[in-house]
Protein backbone atom coordinates (compact mmCIF):
# COMPACT_ATOMS: atom_id res chain seq x y z
CA UNK A 1 0.00 0.00 0.00
CA UNK A 2 1.42 3.39 -0.95
CA UNK A 3 1.73 6.08 1.71
CA UNK A 4 -0.99 8.72 1.45
CA UNK A 5 -1.31 12.24 2.86
CA UNK A 6 -4.37 13.96 4.32
CA UNK A 7 -4.60 17.74 4.15
CA UNK A 8 -6.81 19.49 6.70
CA UNK A 9 -7.67 23.19 6.47
CA UNK A 10 -9.77 25.49 8.65
CA UNK A 11 -9.53 28.53 6.43
CA UNK A 12 -7.28 31.45 7.18
CA UNK A 13 -9.69 33.86 8.89
CA UNK A 14 -11.66 32.13 11.66
CA UNK A 15 -10.23 29.31 13.81
CA UNK A 16 -12.22 26.09 13.86
CA UNK A 17 -11.08 24.19 17.02
CA UNK A 18 -13.77 21.51 16.81
CA UNK A 19 -12.51 20.29 13.45
CA UNK A 20 -8.90 20.16 14.68
CA UNK A 21 -9.91 18.27 17.81
CA UNK A 22 -11.74 15.69 15.66
CA UNK A 23 -8.86 14.99 13.29
CA UNK A 24 -6.37 14.74 16.18
CA UNK A 25 -8.30 11.91 17.91
CA UNK A 26 -6.32 8.69 18.29
CA UNK A 27 -9.24 6.69 16.91
CA UNK A 28 -9.31 8.80 13.73
CA UNK A 29 -5.54 8.43 13.38
CA UNK A 30 -6.06 4.66 13.48
CA UNK A 31 -8.72 4.90 10.74
CA UNK A 32 -6.27 6.86 8.59
CA UNK A 33 -3.52 4.26 9.09
CA UNK A 34 -5.89 1.44 8.17
CA UNK A 35 -6.55 3.16 4.83
CA UNK A 36 -2.87 3.74 4.05
CA UNK A 37 -2.47 7.34 5.22
CA UNK A 38 0.93 7.96 6.81
CA UNK A 39 0.98 11.76 6.94
CA UNK A 40 -1.37 14.60 7.85
CA UNK A 41 -0.77 18.28 7.09
CA UNK A 42 -2.99 20.65 9.07
CA UNK A 43 -3.47 24.35 8.32
CA UNK A 44 -4.93 25.34 11.67
CA UNK A 45 -5.24 29.12 11.23
CA UNK A 46 -3.54 32.12 12.81
CA UNK A 47 -3.39 32.29 16.61
CA UNK A 48 -4.06 28.60 17.18
CA UNK A 49 -0.49 27.27 17.37
CA UNK A 50 -0.38 26.90 21.17
CA UNK A 51 -3.66 24.98 21.32
CA UNK A 52 -2.62 22.80 18.40
CA UNK A 53 0.67 21.90 20.08
CA UNK A 54 -1.18 21.09 23.30
CA UNK A 55 -3.63 18.82 21.48
CA UNK A 56 -0.78 17.01 19.79
CA UNK A 57 0.80 16.34 23.19
CA UNK A 58 4.45 16.46 22.22
CA UNK A 59 6.28 18.56 19.68
CA UNK A 60 9.32 17.18 17.87
CA UNK A 61 12.24 19.34 16.88
CA UNK A 62 13.37 17.27 13.88
CA UNK A 63 12.37 18.43 10.41
CA UNK A 64 9.14 17.12 8.88
CA UNK A 65 9.18 15.30 5.52
CA UNK A 66 7.91 18.36 3.71
CA UNK A 67 10.13 21.47 3.91
CA UNK A 68 8.43 24.69 5.16
CA UNK A 69 9.32 26.36 1.91
CA UNK A 70 7.19 23.92 -0.08
CA UNK A 71 4.37 24.33 2.42
CA UNK A 72 4.34 28.09 1.88
CA UNK A 73 4.92 28.79 5.58
CA UNK A 74 7.79 30.96 6.79
CA UNK A 75 7.72 29.80 10.40
CA UNK A 76 8.70 26.45 11.89
CA UNK A 77 5.86 23.93 11.54
CA UNK A 78 4.50 22.08 14.56
CA UNK A 79 5.78 18.56 14.09
CA UNK A 80 4.63 15.41 15.86
CA UNK A 81 3.43 11.84 15.58
CA UNK A 82 0.30 9.90 16.42
CA UNK A 83 -0.72 6.25 16.48
CA UNK A 84 2.55 5.07 18.10
CA UNK A 85 4.68 7.08 15.74
CA UNK A 86 3.17 5.68 12.55
CA UNK A 87 1.25 8.82 11.51
CA UNK A 88 3.32 11.95 10.97
CA UNK A 89 1.60 15.27 11.75
CA UNK A 90 2.73 18.61 10.31
CA UNK A 91 0.86 21.68 11.55
CA UNK A 92 1.15 25.15 10.00
CA UNK A 93 -0.63 28.40 10.81
CA UNK A 94 -1.25 29.31 7.21
CA UNK A 95 0.04 28.57 3.73
CA UNK A 96 0.74 31.17 1.07
CA UNK A 97 0.70 28.49 -1.61
CA UNK A 98 -2.18 26.33 -0.49
CA UNK A 99 -3.12 25.30 -4.04
CA UNK A 100 0.39 23.93 -4.61
CA UNK A 101 0.30 22.06 -1.30
CA UNK A 102 -3.02 20.44 -2.20
CA UNK A 103 -1.91 19.69 -5.77
CA UNK A 104 1.45 18.17 -4.80
CA UNK A 105 0.78 16.38 -1.51
CA UNK A 106 -2.91 15.80 -0.76
CA UNK A 107 -4.65 12.50 -1.51
CA UNK A 108 -7.68 13.63 0.49
CA UNK A 109 -8.78 17.02 1.83
CA UNK A 110 -10.89 17.71 4.92
CA UNK A 111 -11.87 21.35 4.98
CA UNK A 112 -14.24 23.87 6.52
CA UNK A 113 -17.15 24.76 4.22
CA UNK A 114 -15.77 28.06 2.92
CA UNK A 115 -16.14 28.51 -0.84
CA UNK A 116 -12.43 29.29 -1.29
CA UNK A 117 -11.27 26.03 0.29
CA UNK A 118 -13.97 23.99 -1.46
CA UNK A 119 -12.99 25.37 -4.87
CA UNK A 120 -9.25 24.92 -4.18
CA UNK A 121 -9.77 21.18 -3.64
CA UNK A 122 -12.42 20.45 -6.27
CA UNK A 123 -10.65 22.41 -9.02
CA UNK A 124 -7.59 20.22 -8.36
CA UNK A 125 -9.74 17.09 -8.54
CA UNK A 126 -9.11 16.00 -4.94
CA UNK A 127 -11.63 13.98 -2.90
CA UNK A 128 -13.14 16.30 -0.32
CA UNK A 129 -14.91 16.05 3.02
CA UNK A 130 -16.37 19.34 4.14
CA UNK A 131 -17.03 20.10 7.77
CA UNK A 132 -19.64 22.79 8.46
CA UNK A 133 -18.73 25.27 11.16
CA UNK A 134 -22.12 25.48 12.86
CA UNK A 135 -20.99 28.04 15.42
CA UNK A 136 -20.57 30.92 12.96
CA UNK A 137 -23.16 33.68 13.00
CA UNK A 138 -25.02 34.51 9.80
CA UNK A 139 -22.94 32.27 7.62
CA UNK A 140 -23.91 30.26 4.61
CA UNK A 141 -21.63 27.27 5.15
CA UNK A 142 -24.49 24.82 5.61
CA UNK A 143 -26.28 26.05 2.47
CA UNK A 144 -23.11 25.85 0.39
CA UNK A 145 -22.23 22.39 1.73
CA UNK A 146 -25.77 21.14 0.98
CA UNK A 147 -25.61 22.47 -2.59
CA UNK A 148 -22.27 20.84 -3.35
CA UNK A 149 -23.25 17.60 -1.64
CA UNK A 150 -26.54 17.42 -3.54
CA UNK A 151 -24.52 17.62 -6.76
CA UNK A 152 -22.33 14.77 -5.44
CA UNK A 153 -19.11 16.82 -5.65
CA UNK A 154 -18.21 16.25 -1.99
CA UNK A 155 -19.34 14.75 1.29
CA UNK A 156 -20.47 17.11 4.07
CA UNK A 157 -20.76 16.68 7.82
CA UNK A 158 -20.67 18.45 11.17
CA UNK A 159 -17.50 18.61 13.30
CA UNK A 160 -18.22 15.44 15.25
CA UNK A 161 -15.73 12.61 15.32
CA UNK A 162 -18.17 9.82 14.48
CA UNK A 163 -19.52 11.82 11.52
CA UNK A 164 -16.05 12.48 10.13
CA UNK A 165 -15.10 8.82 10.46
CA UNK A 166 -18.38 7.81 8.79
CA UNK A 167 -17.74 10.27 5.91
CA UNK A 168 -14.21 8.97 5.60
CA UNK A 169 -15.55 5.42 5.15
CA UNK A 170 -18.25 6.58 2.74
CA UNK A 171 -15.73 8.43 0.59
CA UNK A 172 -13.63 5.26 0.13
CA UNK A 173 -16.62 3.48 -1.39
CA UNK A 174 -18.40 6.27 -3.21
CA UNK A 175 -17.81 7.53 -6.73
CA UNK A 176 -17.92 11.33 -6.76
CA UNK A 177 -19.05 13.42 -9.73
CA UNK A 178 -16.15 15.34 -11.31
CA UNK A 179 -16.43 19.08 -10.74
CA UNK A 180 -17.26 20.89 -14.02
CA UNK A 181 -15.02 23.51 -15.61
CA UNK A 182 -15.62 27.13 -14.59
CA UNK A 183 -15.27 28.22 -18.20
CA UNK A 184 -18.62 29.11 -19.76
CA UNK A 185 -18.64 30.18 -23.41
CA UNK A 186 -21.99 32.00 -23.05
CA UNK A 187 -20.59 34.14 -20.27
CA UNK A 188 -17.51 34.97 -22.36
CA UNK A 189 -19.68 35.94 -25.34
CA UNK A 190 -21.91 38.11 -23.15
CA UNK A 191 -18.85 39.95 -21.80
CA UNK A 192 -17.44 40.45 -25.32
CA UNK A 193 -20.80 41.72 -26.61
CA UNK A 194 -21.06 44.16 -23.72
CA UNK A 195 -17.52 45.47 -24.20
CA UNK A 196 -17.10 45.43 -27.99
CA UNK A 197 -20.60 45.27 -29.46
CA UNK A 198 -22.23 42.32 -31.26
CA UNK A 199 -20.23 42.79 -34.48
CA UNK A 200 -16.99 41.81 -32.73
CA UNK A 201 -18.17 38.59 -31.17
CA UNK A 202 -15.42 36.55 -32.77
CA UNK A 203 -12.60 38.42 -31.10
CA UNK B 1 -39.07 85.21 -23.57
CA UNK B 2 -40.61 83.20 -20.73
CA UNK B 3 -41.91 80.62 -23.14
CA UNK B 4 -38.40 80.29 -24.56
CA UNK B 5 -36.89 79.62 -21.10
CA UNK B 6 -39.60 77.09 -20.32
CA UNK B 7 -38.98 75.38 -23.66
CA UNK B 8 -35.24 75.13 -22.95
CA UNK B 9 -35.84 73.76 -19.46
CA UNK B 10 -38.30 71.23 -20.83
CA UNK B 11 -35.88 70.20 -23.56
CA UNK B 12 -33.02 69.69 -21.09
CA UNK B 13 -35.40 67.84 -18.79
CA UNK B 14 -36.49 65.59 -21.66
CA UNK B 15 -32.89 64.87 -22.62
CA UNK B 16 -32.03 63.78 -19.09
CA UNK B 17 -35.15 61.68 -18.68
CA UNK B 18 -34.28 59.86 -21.89
CA UNK B 19 -30.67 59.61 -20.71
CA UNK B 20 -31.77 58.17 -17.38
CA UNK B 21 -33.84 55.52 -19.15
CA UNK B 22 -30.85 54.64 -21.31
CA UNK B 23 -28.36 54.65 -18.42
CA UNK B 24 -30.31 52.56 -15.93
CA UNK B 25 -30.32 49.00 -17.21
CA UNK B 26 -33.65 48.09 -15.62
CA UNK B 27 -35.48 51.06 -17.18
CA UNK B 28 -34.26 50.67 -20.74
CA UNK B 29 -32.56 48.05 -22.83
CA UNK B 30 -28.95 47.09 -22.36
CA UNK B 31 -26.67 49.20 -24.54
CA UNK B 32 -23.74 47.63 -26.27
CA UNK B 33 -20.44 49.21 -27.21
CA UNK B 34 -19.06 49.44 -30.72
CA UNK B 35 -15.47 50.22 -29.92
CA UNK B 36 -12.34 48.50 -31.23
CA UNK B 37 -8.89 47.89 -29.81
CA UNK B 38 -7.68 46.12 -26.68
CA UNK B 39 -10.08 45.72 -23.78
CA UNK B 40 -9.77 48.11 -20.86
CA UNK B 41 -10.91 46.62 -17.62
CA UNK B 42 -11.58 48.08 -14.20
CA UNK B 43 -11.72 45.57 -11.36
CA UNK B 44 -12.40 46.32 -7.72
CA UNK B 45 -10.71 43.92 -5.33
CA UNK B 46 -12.35 43.58 -1.93
CA UNK B 47 -10.60 41.83 0.92
CA UNK B 48 -10.09 38.06 1.38
CA UNK B 49 -12.80 35.97 -0.23
CA UNK B 50 -13.92 38.68 -2.66
CA UNK B 51 -10.42 38.94 -4.12
CA UNK B 52 -10.11 35.15 -4.22
CA UNK B 53 -13.27 34.79 -6.31
CA UNK B 54 -12.34 37.71 -8.57
CA UNK B 55 -8.88 36.30 -9.33
CA UNK B 56 -10.48 32.97 -10.24
CA UNK B 57 -12.80 34.71 -12.71
CA UNK B 58 -9.88 36.63 -14.25
CA UNK B 59 -7.89 33.38 -14.55
CA UNK B 60 -10.76 31.42 -16.08
CA UNK B 61 -11.46 34.11 -18.70
CA UNK B 62 -7.82 35.03 -19.14
CA UNK B 63 -7.93 35.07 -22.95
CA UNK B 64 -10.79 37.60 -22.92
CA UNK B 65 -10.11 39.68 -19.81
CA UNK B 66 -6.33 39.84 -19.42
CA UNK B 67 -5.44 41.34 -22.79
CA UNK B 68 -5.13 45.08 -22.27
CA UNK B 69 -4.48 47.42 -19.36
CA UNK B 70 -6.09 46.59 -16.03
CA UNK B 71 -7.27 49.34 -13.72
CA UNK B 72 -7.27 47.94 -10.20
CA UNK B 73 -9.21 49.39 -7.27
CA UNK B 74 -8.31 48.18 -3.76
CA UNK B 75 -8.59 49.23 -0.10
CA UNK B 76 -5.82 47.39 1.75
CA UNK B 77 -2.16 46.82 0.98
CA UNK B 78 -2.37 43.03 1.47
CA UNK B 79 -4.79 42.82 -1.45
CA UNK B 80 -2.57 45.02 -3.60
CA UNK B 81 0.49 42.84 -2.90
CA UNK B 82 -1.55 39.77 -3.73
CA UNK B 83 -2.59 41.24 -7.05
CA UNK B 84 0.94 42.36 -7.88
CA UNK B 85 2.04 38.72 -7.67
CA UNK B 86 -0.90 37.73 -9.87
CA UNK B 87 -0.02 40.49 -12.37
CA UNK B 88 3.57 39.28 -12.54
CA UNK B 89 2.46 35.74 -13.26
CA UNK B 90 0.16 36.82 -16.11
CA UNK B 91 2.38 39.69 -17.32
CA UNK B 92 -0.39 42.23 -16.83
CA UNK B 93 0.08 45.98 -16.97
CA UNK B 94 -1.89 47.39 -14.06
CA UNK B 95 -2.80 50.88 -12.84
CA UNK B 96 -3.72 51.02 -9.14
CA UNK B 97 -6.31 53.18 -7.36
CA UNK B 98 -6.60 53.08 -3.59
CA UNK B 99 -10.08 53.56 -2.15
CA UNK B 100 -10.59 54.25 1.53
CA UNK B 101 -13.11 52.21 3.43
CA UNK B 102 -16.21 54.26 4.13
CA UNK B 103 -16.20 53.67 7.88
CA UNK B 104 -13.66 52.96 10.60
CA UNK B 105 -14.83 51.06 13.65
CA UNK B 106 -15.41 53.18 16.82
CA UNK B 107 -15.20 56.50 14.99
CA UNK B 108 -17.19 59.41 16.44
CA UNK B 109 -20.19 60.78 14.54
CA UNK B 110 -18.37 63.89 13.31
CA UNK B 111 -15.25 62.05 12.21
CA UNK B 112 -17.45 59.37 10.60
CA UNK B 113 -19.30 62.01 8.62
CA UNK B 114 -16.01 63.63 7.64
CA UNK B 115 -14.49 60.35 6.51
CA UNK B 116 -17.61 59.46 4.52
CA UNK B 117 -17.49 62.78 2.68
CA UNK B 118 -13.75 62.32 2.07
CA UNK B 119 -14.37 58.81 0.77
CA UNK B 120 -17.13 60.01 -1.55
CA UNK B 121 -14.86 62.72 -2.91
CA UNK B 122 -11.73 60.61 -3.50
CA UNK B 123 -13.75 57.78 -5.00
CA UNK B 124 -15.49 60.24 -7.33
CA UNK B 125 -12.14 61.60 -8.54
CA UNK B 126 -10.85 58.06 -9.11
CA UNK B 127 -13.96 57.11 -11.09
CA UNK B 128 -13.59 60.25 -13.24
CA UNK B 129 -9.98 59.19 -14.02
CA UNK B 130 -10.92 55.59 -14.70
CA UNK B 131 -13.81 56.53 -16.99
CA UNK B 132 -11.74 58.94 -19.03
CA UNK B 133 -8.96 56.32 -19.32
CA UNK B 134 -11.49 53.85 -20.71
CA UNK B 135 -13.48 56.24 -22.94
CA UNK B 136 -13.58 55.30 -26.61
CA UNK B 137 -12.12 51.83 -26.01
CA UNK B 138 -13.95 48.58 -25.41
CA UNK B 139 -14.28 48.38 -21.67
CA UNK B 140 -15.80 46.53 -18.73
CA UNK B 141 -16.17 47.28 -15.03
CA UNK B 142 -16.07 44.13 -12.90
CA UNK B 143 -17.46 44.06 -9.34
CA UNK B 144 -18.19 41.28 -6.85
CA UNK B 145 -18.42 43.18 -3.56
CA UNK B 146 -17.95 44.54 -0.92
CA UNK B 147 -19.96 47.71 -0.06
CA UNK B 148 -17.46 50.13 -1.62
CA UNK B 149 -18.64 48.82 -5.00
CA UNK B 150 -22.04 50.47 -4.41
CA UNK B 151 -20.44 53.91 -4.17
CA UNK B 152 -18.28 53.23 -7.22
CA UNK B 153 -21.22 51.93 -9.28
CA UNK B 154 -23.23 55.01 -8.30
CA UNK B 155 -20.47 57.36 -9.47
CA UNK B 156 -20.07 55.45 -12.73
CA UNK B 157 -23.80 55.80 -13.40
CA UNK B 158 -23.94 59.47 -12.34
CA UNK B 159 -21.11 60.29 -14.76
CA UNK B 160 -22.79 58.28 -17.48
CA UNK B 161 -25.99 60.25 -16.88
CA UNK B 162 -24.37 63.69 -16.84
CA UNK B 163 -21.62 63.36 -19.45
CA UNK B 164 -23.80 62.82 -22.50
CA UNK B 165 -21.04 62.09 -25.01
CA UNK B 166 -19.43 59.27 -23.02
CA UNK B 167 -20.48 55.68 -23.51
CA UNK B 168 -22.01 53.09 -21.20
CA UNK B 169 -20.18 52.03 -18.02
CA UNK B 170 -20.63 48.31 -18.80
CA UNK B 171 -20.79 47.30 -15.15
CA UNK B 172 -20.73 43.55 -14.55
CA UNK B 173 -21.56 42.33 -11.05
CA UNK B 174 -20.92 38.70 -10.11
CA UNK B 175 -22.58 37.65 -6.86
CA UNK B 176 -20.49 35.49 -4.54
CA UNK B 177 -20.72 31.72 -4.85
CA UNK B 178 -21.49 31.73 -1.13
CA UNK B 179 -24.88 33.31 -1.82
CA UNK B 180 -27.16 30.35 -2.45
CA UNK B 181 -30.64 31.56 -1.49
CA UNK B 182 -30.48 35.35 -1.21
CA UNK B 183 -28.46 38.26 -2.53
CA UNK B 184 -25.87 40.08 -0.42
CA UNK B 185 -26.64 43.69 0.55
CA UNK B 186 -24.23 44.91 -2.14
CA UNK B 187 -25.97 42.58 -4.60
CA UNK B 188 -29.39 43.99 -3.73
CA UNK B 189 -28.19 47.52 -4.53
CA UNK B 190 -26.12 46.62 -7.59
CA UNK B 191 -29.15 44.72 -8.97
CA UNK B 192 -30.48 48.13 -10.03
CA UNK B 193 -27.19 49.60 -11.25
CA UNK B 194 -25.24 46.81 -12.98
CA UNK B 195 -25.54 46.43 -16.74
CA UNK B 196 -25.03 42.70 -16.35
CA UNK B 197 -26.00 41.08 -13.06
CA UNK B 198 -24.73 37.53 -12.59
CA UNK B 199 -25.52 34.97 -9.89
CA UNK B 200 -23.85 31.57 -9.65
CA UNK B 201 -26.79 29.38 -8.60
CA UNK B 202 -29.79 28.69 -10.88
CA UNK B 203 -32.30 28.83 -7.96
CA UNK B 204 -31.17 32.34 -7.11
CA UNK B 205 -31.49 33.39 -10.76
CA UNK B 206 -35.17 32.38 -10.74
CA UNK B 207 -35.85 34.67 -7.81
CA UNK B 208 -34.26 37.65 -9.54
CA UNK B 209 -35.54 37.87 -13.15
CA UNK B 210 -33.04 40.54 -14.22
CA UNK B 211 -30.09 38.34 -13.26
CA UNK B 212 -28.20 35.90 -15.46
CA UNK B 213 -26.71 32.58 -14.42
CA UNK B 214 -23.83 30.81 -16.15
CA UNK B 215 -23.40 28.18 -13.44
CA UNK B 216 -20.26 28.37 -11.27
CA UNK B 217 -17.78 30.86 -12.75
CA UNK B 218 -15.18 30.88 -9.98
Amino acid sequence: MTSKTLFVTCGATVPFPKLIECVLMESFAQELLNSGFKKMIVQFGKGYQRSFTALLGRRYSDDPVYPSNDLGYDGKPVHGYMASGQLEIIGIEYSTRIQNVIAEYADLVISHAGTGSILDSLRLGKPLIVCVNDTLMDNHQQQIADKFEAANYLIACLPKENEIVECFHRLQRKRMTPFPQAYNENFRQTLVTLAYGPANLKS
Amino acid sequence: MNACVVAIILAVYAVYVIRLVVVLPWLGGRRVGHARGPLKLFVFLGSGGHTGEMLRILENYEATLLKGTLHIGYSDEVTRTKFEEFAKRYEIRAVYYQFKKAREVNASLVSSAKSIVATLYTSFMHVVRIRSAMAGSPHLVLFNGPGTCCILALWFKVLELVVLWQDSSNIVYVESLARVRSLSLTGKILYYLADLFVVQWADLQQRYPRSSCYSILT
